[in-house]
């Protein structure tokens, strides 16, 4: 006999609380994939150690791709950088989210008119939070984590999400400014 | 033998290197370092001779390029662990269709520096095999980048998009500013510090 008080819930009922729980422990413990690329990673050791302390919000480094939730990539970009960058991105496991320290990362910063080194790292892959400066004091970063948190809570941190829907404009950016995403190594080949 | 006056080996390596080659121009920088320029063709013999007598290390090769001269000035700086003195060995080559030979029987290690020296300048070195191999930018489709006729700012703004920032930049999405919420993150910490007491 069907419950009067009680309906079933619909798949998607179901899914959304599911994701709701994730959700909620995956925000209480995201680990970091640190992309040391430039100089705004000295501000992750004060970060991490007992300065600030990033352990008490849950946060922990990750030593490869595939465990990690969040992907740090702290200044510059050079081309060569980037390719690998890719790589390491699309190895991630989902969801996924991306943050961007320092201006390198937004407009390309001090060096804005080098050949080498990328403007926009927003054309290549999705970034959920920004953390301007240069490069930004400690406090700044660990507020673009908490920032981070607040946005997986209100569901909105879905760059993951748009580098699905938009894969083709992504890509296209990627050939553009590359040529092509083929890591070369003479070293491994 | 281990000579410790550091001035004695400048003035032991410059009679070394004057008595036996034409130096065009010489340079004592600091007790510790000393230039000499040479015509193109001595480097390879100056070389050789600097290695018998114990400057043993390649520290570096590069370039520098002179555009108002129309040359390419190579630098080549080696480095003796008994005496305490950095030799920089200059020379001049010319810019159209620059080309020096290799000192890779010399000093195997120029072999990268000076994949780096074509990569960034478009110097020759017959004699290395690698010398033309990519090293550090991968897919160049440009003159060489460190060379004065290279416009990066043209080259950056044709490859990569720029930020176009507009009055609309901020609060895009109507959302309530970051400064506010921090704000009151900062008085829920300061709230819950004091036990919750005004």
């Amino acid at each position: 006999m069907e419950s009067t008080k009680f309906s079933l819930l619909t798949k998607e009922e179901v899914d959304r609380k599911w994701w709701e729980i994730g959700d909620f422990f995956r925000r209480n413990s995201l680990w970091m994939l640190m992309y040391c690329t430039g100089c705004c990673a000295i501000e992750l050791p004060p970060a991490m150690t007992s300065a600030y302390d990033m352990e008490r919000l849950g946060m922990g480094p990750m030593a490869t791709p595939r465990q990690a939730d969040v992907l740090l990539v702290t200044g510059y970009l050079s081309l060569k950088t980037l390719r690998r960058l890719i790589y390491t991105y699309e190895q991630m496991s989902e969801p996924k989210y991306v943050v961007g320290i320092g201006s390198c990362t937004i407009n390309g910063g001090i060096y804005h008119d080098s050949h080498a080194v990328i403007n926009q790292l927003d054309q290549y892959i999705p970034v959920d939070v920004y953390v301007a400066g240069c490069m930004p004091n400690t406090e700044a970063v660990m507020n673009g984590f908490v920032d981070l948190m607040r946005l997986i809570k209100t569901k909105k941190a879905n760059g993951w999400k748009k580098y699905h829907k938009n894969n083709a404009w992504y890509k296209k950016n990627q050939i553009d400014s590359l040529g092509e995403v083929y890591v070369k190594d003479e070293f491994h080949e | 033998m281990l000579k410790m006056n550091s001035m004695n080996n400048i003035e032991y390596v410059s009679s070394l290197v004057e008595n036996k080659f034409k130096v065009n121009k010489k340079e004592i920088i600091s007790k510790y370092q000393i230039s000499f320029e040479v015509e193109k063709a001595e480097v390879h013999r100056l070389l050789t001779l600097l290695k018998l007598e114990g400057w043993i290390q390649l520290s570096y090769l590069s370039a520098i390029d002179w555009i108002n001269d129309n040359e390419y000035e190579l630098i080549y700086i080696v480095m003796n662990w008994e005496k305490a003195v950095h030799v920089q060995i200059r020379t001049r080559i010319s810019r159209e269709n620059p080309s020096m030979d290799s000192i890779l029987p010399i000093f195997p290690g120029c072999k990268y520096y000076e994949r780096e020296a074509h990569e960034f300048f478009g110097i020759k070195f017959p004699g290395n095999p690698d010398y033309a191999k990519q090293l550090i930018l991968e897919g160049w489709d440009d003159i060489p980048p460190l060379r004065k006729d290279f416009d990066p700012r043209a080259y950056s703004d044709a490859h990569f998009s720029k930020r176009e920032y507009s009055e609309t930049f901020v609060n895009l999405n109507k959302e309530e500013s970051k400064q506010g919420t921090r704000e009151k993150r900062k008085e829920r910490i300061k709230r819950v510090r004091k036990g919750g007491r005004k």
